[in-house]
């Protein structure tokens, strides 16, 4: 059975009919990508897995367990999180404020420090920074603290929303280093992209978005060497 | 293109209903009255002042007008359509309104069955005296005239920044202020926080027994105010929601003690303690009620959606539909008082210590809040409502239960106000109120409770002092808002870089008294 599995389910907004039936699965312990253009919909596509819109029709389930209807803030305590498009930080609090918002779901304060330690290990640089304001943050501090920020939920499956957006390459590197790790110890991955170069490179399975509509689905690796990939996405002619 | 002209007329369309809103609640004649005082305008209409009307049409297109000409500043020819669009729609559905109005007023319908506030003066007067085409071709004009005002005005203003040199000076003198040895030694000891609050508290307790009736009943004014502005801090403040009805549940306070202690119109007489409690319960419980469909909506919407509601039930209370309830326009008299031991505490000083009370358990109740897992909720979805969800907010329920907190301290202090008046009428829940409340909390500062006391005593304190200027209080502070807005945005006492105390190993790297100025300045 798939951890995450999303069939056929049609989204919109008002008249926009932003999702046309999409169909994915997700197995545990993979890192799956979703690739596609600007407008591909696939914001939207990780907004409706995570109760934030609910589709028109179509089902989504976690574990086997129906959860299209479920309200957003119940999904964090089912074991999944976002981290949203554009990082979402909480400008005006500290790095350790927001790390703390992303332990709210957990009633047992006693692993707070574990947790904390654990994403300082995976992000130094936030452990320096711990009572900075986050609004003042550089772009990839920010990003950091998203994913950390999702962390702190001892989540089994994380939606990842461009995390590369706005990012220097270098930057991206590491920020997908840190994905692969994350993923190496225990959490699921959902990673949503335009840069389908990392992704790709990262992932052990993708999926290509078009107008609403997957119009691609394999292993990676042959995406890469995809024609219509590598034209679209990949900027090799 | 078609973007922008879509988005102008779409915000002319919100303008122009709230507009005929305002007309319908009677609330543009208060406005207009407000304003004709202010600027000694003349009048031809004696219902209400048409001059000020003019006026209140006037501002109400160049606010809409700059919004419009938002959404393209840099191009001069992209701000006069805009605006144009926006003033065309505005004027043409309050043109339409009024000329309605008219023709049915003057084929002798009354309207005034179904809506109270349009009997023929009101109409006349909305036709600012004149005749029905005369009058609403000259609405329609205003609006579309001053729409384009003021999106030239906000094209033009906007390269310059007539707050930046005013918000310098300021920084200049609270630098020198801080750097005050007795600052700085205040600041070297924290712990001394205590010692103020307790010099403050005992002097608070004290103060009654020096003050003369005059003066309590002037200090439980502004007491009762602070009571309502930590309610709607809590609502505002700290969960980010506009609530512009707040009034609702004052009155709602008010007259379940009057109806329920009063002899008349309803004639059950209980006895005060518990019909407070009654009176608490149930002003939260329509904030609950109030809540459920509204909070739902996003900014805008609930404002509007509150402000209706605020209306609403002034209307009832005022309609002769509900007189035999609720008293209509001469309201509730001899309203019972409370009494402790067969000691009767209706005298300004015991009202005064009751306050005083409230007061306190008011700020116990918001601190508590404040620190627990609520406020931390709180906090999280006023930064971002999406990402709370996301971490597992139930935002609903959290909003809910900020505006059924904000509601139960604004019933307290309808409850407080009514008794210590011995009556309650339509004239003590209007809109001002509301406004009132907003205000104190945007000249204090939002999300602060030293805020909320120093802004009642300034908005509802001050005047008594400077009672002499009457007329002249509510220029001296409108001034007061806009110089306040510009050198100081977040309040006088404005809440500690909003930030919480939840770790001990968190709070101590935060520098101590770091002000928002620098963001948002
Ligand atoms: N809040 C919204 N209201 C209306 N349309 C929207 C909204 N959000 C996205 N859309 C539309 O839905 C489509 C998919 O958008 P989105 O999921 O954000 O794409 P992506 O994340 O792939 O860039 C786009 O055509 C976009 O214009
Ligand atoms: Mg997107």
């Amino acid at each position: 059975m798939a951890m995450l599995e999303v069939k056929d389910i049609h989204t919109y907004y008002g008249n926009i009919h932003a999702l046309k039936g999409i169909s994915l699965t997700v197995e545990e312990n993979e890192i799956v990508t979703l690739i596609g253009g600007n407008g591909a919909g696939k914001t939207t596509t990780l907004r409706t897995i995570s109760g934030l819109i609910h589709p028109r029709s179509g089902e989504v389930f976690f574990e086997g367990e129906k959860i299209t209807e479920t309200p957003a803030h119940e999904l964090v305590y089912k074991g999944i999180t976002m981290v949203p498009e554009g990082r979402g930080i909480f400008a005006r609090l500290t790095v350790f404020e927001n790390l703390d918002m992303g332990a709210y779901s957990q009633p047992d304060r006693s692993n707070f420090n574990d947790d904390l330690e654990r994403v300082f290990q995976l992000f130094p640089r936030l452990k320096e920074r711990r009572s900075q304001v986050a609004g003042t943050l550089s772009g990839g501090e920010q990003q950091m603290l998203a994913t950390a920020r999702a962390l702190m939920a001892r989540p089994r499956l994380m939606l990842m929303d461009e995390p590369s957006m706005g990012l220097a390459p270098i930057l991206v590197e590491s920020v997908f280093e840190t994905i692969v790790e994350i993923n190496k110890s225990g959490t699921t991955i959902l990673l949503v992209e335009q840069n389908a170069m990392v992704a790709l490179s990262v992932a052990d399975r993708g999926y290509v978005l078009q107008t609403g509509e997957i119009v691609l689905r394999d292993t990676a690796e042959n995406l890469r060497q995809n024609e219509m990939v590598q034209k679209a996405y990949l900027g090799i002619e | 293109m078609r973007d922008q002209l879509k988005a102008s007329a779409r915000s002319g369309l919100i303008f122009g209903v709230v507009i005929i809103f305002l007309m319908l609640f009677g609330l543009t004649k208060t406005l207009s009255d407000i304003l004709g005082e202010l600027f000694n305008l003349q009048s031809i209409t004696r219902t209400g002042n048409s001059g000020g009307l003019m006026l209140l049409f006037a501002l109400l297109a160049w606010w809409a007008g700059s919004r419009a000409a938002k959404e393209d500043k840099e191009n001069w020819k992209a701000v006069l359509r805009n605006g144009a669009v926006s003033g065309l729609v505005i004027g043409s559905i309050t043109a339409l309104f009024t000329f309605l109005v008219g023709s049915l007023d003057g084929a002798d319908i009354e309207m005034r069955t179904y809506l109270a506030q349009l009997d023929r003066p009101s109409v006349q007067f909305l036709l600012y005296g004149r005749s029905i085409i005369a009058g609403a071709l000259m609405t329609f004009f205003i609006f579309l005239i001053f729409n384009l005002v003021g999106a030239l005005a906000s094209y033009i203003l906007e390269t310059r920044h007539a707050g930046g040199y005013l918000q310098k000076k300021y920084l200049q003198i609270k630098d020198r202020i801080s750097g005050t040895s007795i600052v700085v030694r205040y600041k070297e000891h924290p712990q001394s926080k205590w010692i103020g609050y307790g010099i403050l508290l005992a002097g608070t307790l004290l103060m009654p027994q020096f003050l003369g009736k005059y003066w309590n009943y002037a200090m439980g004014t502004v007491g009762i105010y602070v009571i309502m502005g930590l309610g709607l801090n809590i609502v505002v403040g700290l969960a980010g929601l506009l609530d512009l009805g707040y009034v609702a549940f004052f009155a709602i306070g008010a007259y379940t003690v009057g109806l329920l202690t009063a002899p008349a119109p309803i004639p059950i007489q209980w006895s005060f303690w518990p019909v407070l409690v009654i009176s608490i319960l149930l002003a939260a419980f329509a904030g609950i009620l109030l809540g459920i469909p509204v909070l739902r909506m996003r900014g805008d919407y609930l404002a509007i959606v509150t402000l209706g509601f605020g209306e609403i039930i002034r209307v009832l209370i005022r309609s002769d539909m509900m007189s035999p309830y609720l008293g209509g326009p001469q309201g509730v008299r001899d309203i019972g008082g409370p009494s402790l031991f067969g000691i009767s505490l209706s005298n300004e000083r015991a009202y005064l210590y009751l306050i005083i009370l409230g007061i306190l358990l008011a700020i116990l109740l918001t601190n508590f809040l404040q620190k627990s897992r609520v406020g931390r909720a709180w906090m999280a979805m006023r930064e971002d409502e999406t990402v709370a969800q996301a971490m597992g907010i139930n935002t609903l329920y959290y909003k809910l239960m900020a505006f059924a907190t904000g509601a139960a301290f604004a019933g307290f202090g309808g409850v407080l106000f009514a008794a210590r008046n011995q009556y309650t009428g339509p004239a003590d829940h209007t809109l001002m109120v509301s406004i009132n409340v907003l205000s104190l909390l945007i000249v204090g500062g939002m999300g602060s409770i030293p805020g909320v006391m120093i802004g009642a005593f300034v908005l509802k304190g001050l005047p008594e002092v400077l009672r002499e200027l009457d007329i002249y209080r509510l220029l001296v502070f409108g001034a007061l808002l806009v110089i306040m807005m510009i050198i100081r945005p977040e309040g006088i006492w404005p809440a500690p870089r909003r930030r919480m105390e939840l770790h001990e190993s968190g709070l101590e790297e935060i520098p101590p008294d770091e002000s928002l100025i620098g963001e948002e300045g």
